[in-house]
């Protein structure tokens, strides 16, 4: 239905795409994953033009929609898109939301708009909240209701761009079990998505993007159990990490605890593993302050959902020392602490930098 | 219920601050009283703007402190509350003043003779010579020494105005007047400008076989008005000036005005005192002069041993000094009677109750201010559809990605928004329309809506930025065109909430519209300024056109408020229907 081309997009210097080949068969639900800043977002929003892209070419059922002559509002219709931010029309209703593309773009009755967006209401599980205005709906209801809103232009395809990443926690789930319950029905859909365990049980096919291309396809299961690149395969085991960066020993200790539980909380981690990570990270800055006024120091959290393991990673610059060497330690209380939470601890001299990795305990 | 409560609350703090106004204008400051030219050395002079009594009492009272006001009746309205002690202007006007108000007198002494002449256009060489022979014939057959008599008249009888007969086709003349020095020049009940000027006018385009056409406007607009060419001449008491004969010819002089110098009469009685004596009882605990030595001493100490008793050497430094020195006090003379003894207060209903009768009713002035309510509505609606049109094109450019629109619209913004609109209303007629023949009402709504442009269109832009381009790209992702999705989608949206600062941009519009009497406008303003100049009230005539002004502005508001309702959707939720 969709075959894109070495398409290529460059916002001024920065090439964000640079050659992407595929093709989206009717019914294939095709999930896009891959680390932040890799072009997922911009390669989905080439494909309806919100994004103009820079080279290569996308042809929908055979009709080139790069073409200048190409009527794009036209071809837009068939391919409707779902945004990380709703984008619901603040001064519309739900059913106005749901009926204004119908009506204006499809020519349909009011009357049959309506009842159209009453029934696709009830399939996402809002027809009470026909009439309320999205400033009076929760994250995951605005979500679902730009879904029915996408539906009801009767689209080939929707494209999903990360429709729960701005959502609390506990909302993501209504989101996605709309989401598959439209893949069940067999709607064509394309999903960039940080939800590892949705991307699998729902798509037939998983693209890993990274550095602009399509770095390794395959079903799910080829993806995430048997990656076969490097890249993948890293991705796919540290999927979940957060890096904080300390410049000068005036750093913000607050906010950088705030971050470490934010983090906690995403990766839903028991309260003994948060206190824990929490206490490496205290402990291990005590042992680094005399060094932080000269080096530059990374705090890396990965937490690998496949090996349930937290591996909490410091990387300094400066001359090769491991700061967790008895010799220079004055005493060895923080380094008991440490070890008593930890399951192991490695040092290596790594592009010029000391990496101290650690692994915690498991519950 | 809650809404008429609301309505009240409104109300209530207005009314009270327009009895506080009113309660206000009858307290007066006291008043330095002129008897010579000597006397003024100090004085606070009012002076009218652009004219020769400006130049003279700049000359002549150096040490004064001169102030220039745009109508007489403005600076009658100042002396009457003390903020003058004397007004410069022609002995015409002067005699006019002081036949409406007892309390004016003219100073004998004389400022200035002077030649009052018609003016006209340099290049109009052709117009200059019949004018000026019409002139000359007019002097030698003894008209203007009847229209003298008929129209500069010492004692209150009606004008005997004569009826000229005016052609009604061929080239129109337009004659420049300020018709607010009455008997020269000034509006009559019907709207007509009559007067000694009005009546020479008509008998000039009567023997130029022209009908004309009366172009009423500030003083100091005629000048440029005639130079570029939105009036044929100007016969509105103007002087010829060496100054003024630079810029544009003088005819002979049709009459001789002489520049006098108006005061306050000393020691009239109505004049009222802060605190009124009503009987001898009450000088009690004041400060009383007597003269020294005189029996009146003797008695002024004995009969009231608490008060202050002041000695004077003769009776004239008593009175002066009950003027100057005592101000609020009092002087005893012979009879021991109070010297200083004022008549009933009129009440204050009864007081309103003459001001309407004078500034609304009579002369049926009620229309004046009923067309000027017209012309201000007109002129503020009109200006508020160009502008809001224009200044939509405006922001459109503003946004633009074109460099050159945007250079163009940003240089708009800022012209605009940094000219005063008097200025920039004045260029447009004087400057941009000078050759054209065009209605000020037209020219008035170009300035104004120009303006109101320049202002919404950063109002249009603020609002359009601060929807979120979430909503427009999902409106574009959907399949409508960029203009499709600006209008089902974002206007809407801007339009709601944009509405409250718009509203106020459109009422200090229609408050900027009072300037409109610059370029000949009669509005509500120019109206009430009719009226001050016919019967020298300032405050009533001032005071009915601020209520005049909150009203309107106020039936606006209510009208724009039903808008601002209309465009919040919430407040127009439909029930809820199963279907």
């Amino acid at each position: 239905m969709i075959k894109i081309d070495h398409l290529s997009k460059s916002f001024g210097n920065l090439e964000v795409l640079k050659d992407i080949t595929v093709e989206i068969k009717a019914g294939e639900v095709i999930s896009i994953i891959g680390p932040s800043g890799t072009g997922k977002s911009t390669f989905l929003r080439c494909i309806n033009l919100l994004d103009r892209p820079s080279g290569g070419s996308i042809r929908i059922d055979g009709v080139d929609i790069l073409d200048p002559k190409a009527d794009v509002p036209k071809v837009r219709q068939k391919m409707n898109m779902v945004f990380q931010s709703f984008n619901l029309f603040s001064h519309l209703s739900v059913m106005d939301n749901l009926t204004l593309g119908p009506i204006k773009l499809l020519g349909m009755s009011k009357e049959d708009a309506g009842s159209k967006a009453v029934d696709l209401l009830k399939l996402v599980g809002l027809a009470e909240k026909a009439e309320s205005y999205p400033d009076e709906l929760s994250g995951g209801q605005k979500q679902r209701v730009a879904i029915a809103r996408c539906m009801a232009m009767d689209p080939k395809i929707i494209l999903f761009d990360e429709p729960t990443s701005a959502l609390d926690p506990t909302m993501v789930s209504e989101v996605l079990s709309v989401i598959r319950r439209l893949a069940k029905a067999g709607m064509t859909m394309a999903i960039v998505t940080h939800e590892m365990d949705f991307a699998r049980d729902v798509s037939n096919r998983v693209l890993y993007m990274d550095d602009g291309i399509i770095y390794e396809e395959g079903t799910p299961e080829q993806i995430f159990v048997h990656p076969q690149k490097e890249k993948t395969k890293t991705f796919i085991n540290r999927v979940r990490s957060f890096t904080y960066h300390i410049a000068s020993p005036d750093y913000d200790l607050y906010a950088m605890n705030a971050e470490i539980e934010t983090f906690c909380d995403k990766q839903i981690l028991a309260v003994k593993q948060r206190y824990n990570l929490l206490l490496i990270v205290e402990e291990m800055l005590q042992i680094y302050n005399p060094f932080l006024s000269k080096a530059l120091l990374d705090i890396n959290l990965a937490y690998s959902e496949k090996k349930e393991s937290l591996e909490v990673v410091f990387e300094s610059t400066g001359e090769a020392m491991n700061v967790l060497d008895k010799n220079l330690l004055s005493d060895e209380l923080g380094l008991t602490l440490i070890q008593s939470v930890t399951e192991s601890i490695d040092y290596q001299r790594l592009n010029n930098k000391n990496r101290v990795s650690l692994i915690l305990k498991k519950q | 219920m809650n809404k008429e409560w609301k309505m009240k609350k409104r109300v209530v703090p207005l009314l009270s601050f327009f009895l506080f106004v009113i309660a206000f204008a009858g307290c007066r400051k006291n008043e330095l009283f002129i008897t010579s030219f000597a006397d003024a050395k100090f004085a606070k002079i009012g002076v009218m703007t652009g004219t020769t009594g400006e130049t003279i009492a700049n000359a002549k009272f150096p040490d004064a402190q001169i102030k220039s006001f745009d109508d007489i009746m403005d600076a009658v309205a100042a002396i009457k509350s003390g903020q003058l002690d004397a007004i410069v202007t022609t002995s015409v006007t002067a005699l006019q003043v002081s036949k409406k108000n007892p309390e004016l007198v003219c100073l004998n002494e004389r400022l200035k003779d002077e030649d009052t002449s018609i003016a006209v256009k340099k290049e109009d060489e052709q117009l200059f010579a019949a004018v000026d022979r019409i002139v000359g014939e007019l002097k030698a057959n003894g008209t203007l020494a009847d229209m003298n008599r008929r129209w500069f008249k010492k004692e209150m009888t009606p004008y005997e105005e004569k009826q000229i007969a005016l052609p009604s086709r061929g080239q129109i003349l337009k004659i420049g007047v300020t018709a607010t020095r009455e008997p020269i020049n000034f509006v009559d009940k019907n709207g007509r400008v009559i007067g000694f000027d009005g009546e020479l006018a008509r008998i000039i385009g009567a023997r130029l076989h022209r009908p004309i056409e009366f172009h009423n406007m500030k003083f100091m607009a005629l000048i440029p008005a005639l130079q570029s060419g939105k009036v044929d001449l100007i016969i509105s008491g103007m002087t010829a000036t060496e100054e003024r004969k630079k810029k544009v010819n003088f005819t002979q002089s049709y009459f001789l005005n002489a520049q006098v110098m108006l005061v306050n009469k000393p020691g009239v009685a109505g004049k009222k005192e802060a605190t009124e004596i009503s009987s001898a009882a009450d000088l009690k605990d004041r400060r009383i002069g007597v003269l020294h030595g005189s029996v009146h001493d003797a008695y002024a100490i004995k009969t009231y041993p608490k008060a202050t008793i002041l000695h004077y050497k003769t009776p004239s430094d008593i009175v002066l000094a009950n003027m100057f020195v005592l101000k609020k006090n009092i002087a005893i003379n012979k009879e021991v009677r109070v010297s200083k003894k004022t008549g009933e207060i009129p009440s204050f209903f009864a007081g309103i109750a003459n001001s309407m009768q004078s500034n609304i009713v009579q002369e049926n002035r009620y229309l004046l201010i009923l067309e000027g309510l017209k012309t201000t509505v007109i002129i503020s609606v009109l200006s508020t559809f160009f502008g809001t049109v224009l200044g939509a094109i405006v922001c459109f450019m503003r946004m633009s990605k074109n460099a050159i629109l945007n250079v163009l619209a940003k240089t708009y913004i800022s012209i605009l928004r940094g000219t005063p609109v008097l200025v920039f209303l004045m260029l447009i007629f004087y400057v941009v329309f000078a050759s054209v023949n065009i209605d000020p009402v037209i020219v008035s709504v170009i300035a104004f809506g120009m303006n109101f442009a320049a202002y919404v269109a950063e109002i249009y832009r603020s609002g359009i930025e601060s929807i979120d381009k979430g909503q427009s790209e999902a409106g574009i992702a959907m399949g409508f065109t960029r203009v499709n999705t600006f209008i089902f989608i974002v206007l809407p949206q801007t339009v709601q909430r944009i509405l409250p600062v718009y509203k106020g941009e459109f009422i200090s519009l229609v408050k900027m519209t009072s300037i409109v009497g610059y370029i000949a406008v009669q509005d509500l303003t120019k109206a009430s300024d009719i009226i001050r100049s016919r019967t020298f009230d300032a405050f009533f005539p001032l005071i009915m056109v601020a209520v005049l002004y909150y009203l309107i502005s106020w039936f606006l508001m209510l009208f724009m408020e039903y808008a601002e309702r209309l465009a919040n959707p919430k407040l127009n939720r439909k029930p809820i229907t199963n279907a």
